[in-house]
């Protein structure tokens, strides 16, 4: 009844932002668009509330082609970066404001706003001005606003990601849990990775021009279409390196240059990647698939390799150690009971059966 | 800074404030202690500076000519008037540029109509006043004042109120539109109550120099429509100069903007700060 669907969007100023974007969001469905900076997020939900206005495609809610009707006449509510709440305006009116719009009667927006105040436990606040209360508390705020007007598609631009850590992870519960939002379609974007992985039913993955990969998180994540994704998805970032792929037949494995770093590539990836033999590739090894090695440790199943630290992080539940191995820098994600020293050496076990390999000019992943 | 120093800048500022205090303040004592001497008294070679009598008779003999008070009223009329079609226009040109700067025409008619305000009065004045006779209200007429003084007012209105507008987000226009306003509805929701503060030290502005306008009024009206600011220098007696009257009246026609300036401060301040609209 209410999908919301998107075909062949473009928009552009100077240089096209949204490139003929296709996209289905199904009611209920709570999709979260993932990407860099300035990669067109915020354009495309402007798009879809009809702030902007496309160069070029179709945006329909359910049976309604909404392309050409202005915000005010769209079934679409939409939580700003800035939070953008009224600030000569009392907490209470701010969440009321779309229910005046329709100029409903008092004790129903009453009745209405108390709820939303009450599901997002802001009810103390509803007599103070956005001006007094903290960032946590604007955000849902604005979040009541958008959930009053009960509309057929939400569009939520980084609710969280100006809040503090605490703050932040105490919301995304609150996504979780907030059953209006899992009744109609719903557009969340953000830059972190986490915030996607965790609230995404499925997830689009925004690079230029439009989306490069969409699917759950689990698919996106274990198997990302381009070296972009790959490197967007995961926090260190995975290692890139870039390598080719040599030798005979089923004896295939990569080598980075004429720095010392390699590693078979063995069984069933071997013969899919056979065509690609001798090509130019870039590797994408995750760092928690890279495993330090304690003294006289063995890893079965691991290509182990020498190295020495070059820099460790200790940070608290993990930490992070980049070392140097042949003249290529690694990063490893290890356990926190051990600190490294610069200089140390230390032998690395990487899963080569997860390591991704990717096309070096086009970045597509070659396994898939 | 060594402390010696810092004490010298501190006695010269505080030298500097004195002055300045002294320039200021002077003329108002002047015009005090004027308004209650007598005619005589005022013309001495040795001019007193505390009056010898009291003469607090002198504000009673100002309003005894009935026409006196319907100046102040001619006056009013024609500042709020004025006031009140320099807002309205200003506020929607200013929303234009500020919102719509291409379509409105851009930087450079914005900074056109302002350049209007800074045209030297005195190069204009006659050829307006034969543009003003030749309507159908005349120059000897409220309309006429509030229509010319537009030229000076409207200018200044558009432009602050465009730096106005500017500093109001345009996202809560956009999330006003989301909650389903039309962009009428979402600009007196939203944007006027963020640049109320200030359309008010604008109003301020416009309606202080409405009031005190001389060069204009005094050729242009003066029969049907008279403004205290061309009936204080008639006060004279023969060749001689009521300076005690003129004071006294000058002095009473000075309350009014000098009270709506203490009534609304906070926002006199508040809109000149400007970023304090922001949320």
């Amino acid at each position: 009844m209410a999908r919301m669907q998107i075909e062949g969007l473009c928009k552009g100023w100077d240089f096209p932002v949204i490139d003929r974007l296709d996209l289905t969001v199904e009611e209920g469905e709570f999709f979260v668009i993932v990407g860099p900076s300035g990669i067109g997020k915020t354009t495309l939900l402007r798009l879809i509330a009809g702030l902007e206005t496309a160069n070029a495609g179709r945006i329909a809610i359910g049976d309604q082609d909404i392309t050409a009707l202005p915000p005010y006449k769209r079934p679409v509510a939409m939580t700003f970066e800035s939070y953008a709440l009224y600030p000569h305006l009392s907490v209470f009116e701010n969440i009321a404001s779309p229910l005046r719009a329709r100029r409903m009667d008092t004790a129903a927006i009453r009745a209405a706003v108390n709820e939303v105040a009450e599901l997002l436990r802001i009810e103390a606040l509803l007599d103070s001005r956005p001006g007094e209360i903290s960032g946590g508390q604007k955000q849902r705020t604005a979040l009541g606003r958008t959930l009053v007007a009960k509309p057929r598609v939400f569009l939520l631009d980084e609710p969280i990601s100006h809040l503090d850590a605490k703050i932040r992870h105490e919301l995304r519960q609150q996504f979780h849990s907030l059953e209006e939002l899992r009744r109609v379609a719903t557009l969340y974007v953000t830059h972190d990775y986490s915030e996607a992985l965790s609230l995404g039913d499925r997830i689009g993955v925004m690079g230029r021009g439009g989306l490069v990969q969409v699917g759950s998180a689990r698919e996106v994540f274990m198997r990302p279409r381009t070296l972009f994704v790959a490197e967007h998805l995961g926090q260190p970032a995975i290692n890139a390196v870039a390598a080719h792929i040599g030798g005979e037949g089923a004896d295939l494995h990569v080598r980075a240059g004429n720095s010392g770093f390699g590693f078979p590539i063995g069984g069933t990836r071997a013969a899919a990647l056979s065509g690609a033999r001798h090509a130019r590739v870039t590797v994408g090894i995750r760092p928690q698939h890279i495993k330090v090695l304690r003294n006289g440790e063995d890893a079965p199943g691991h290509h182990v390799i020498e190295g020495h630290v070059e820099i460790y992080e200790a940070l608290g539940a993990n930490g992070v150690l980049v070392a140097d191995a042949g003249g290529i820098s690694l990063t490893a994600l290890t356990s926190p009971e051990h600190a490294f020293a610069h200089g140390q050496p230390v032998r690395l076990a990487l899963r080569t059966d997860a390591v991704f390999y990717f096309d070096s000019e086009t970045g597509d992943n070659l396994l898939l | 800074m060594s402390e010696q120093g810092a004490r010298l800048v501190r006695i010269l500022l505080l030298m500097f404030l004195g002055l300045w205090l002294i320039l200021t303040l002077f003329p108002l004592y002047w015009q005090f202690i004027t308004a209650f001497k007598s005619a005589a008294e005022t013309n001495r070679t040795i001019p007193t500076f505390w009056p010898e009598v009291w003469h607090f008779e002198n504000l009673a003999s100002v309003f005894a000519e009935k026409s006196n008070f319907n100046a102040l009223v001619d006056s009013f009329i024609i500042a709020t008037g004025n006031t009140l079609a320099s807002l309205v226009l200003g506020t929607l040109a200013g929303y234009a540029f500020a919102r719509f700067p291409r379509q409105a025409g851009g930087e450079n008619l914005a900074f056109w109509i302002l350049s209007n305000r800074m045209f030297p009065p005195v190069a204009v004045l006659v050829p307006m006043f034969f543009l003003f006779d030749a309507m159908p209200w005349g120059t000897d007429s409220h309309l006429s004042l509030i229509i010319l003084y537009l030229v000076f007012n409207m200018p200044l209105a558009t432009w602050l109120m465009m730096v106005f507008f500017r500093d109001a987000p345009r996202e809560l226009e956009e999330a006003a539109y989301l909650d389903g306003y039309t962009p009428l509805r979402a600009f007196v929701k939203v944007t006027l109550p963020l640049v109320l503060p200030g359309m008010i030290s604008v109003a301020m502005l416009c309606w202080i120099f409405a009031w005190n306008e001389y060069l204009f009024a005094n050729l242009f009206v003066g029969t049907q429509v008279r403004t205290f600011t061309i009936v204080i220098p008639t006060f004279t007696h023969g060749s001689q100069t009521l300076w005690n009257l003129q004071m006294a009246f000058s002095m009473i026609a000075m309350l009014p903007p000098v009270a709506l300036f203490i009534l609304l401060r906070r926002y006199m301040v508040r809109g000149l700060s400007l970023g304090v609209v922001k949320g």
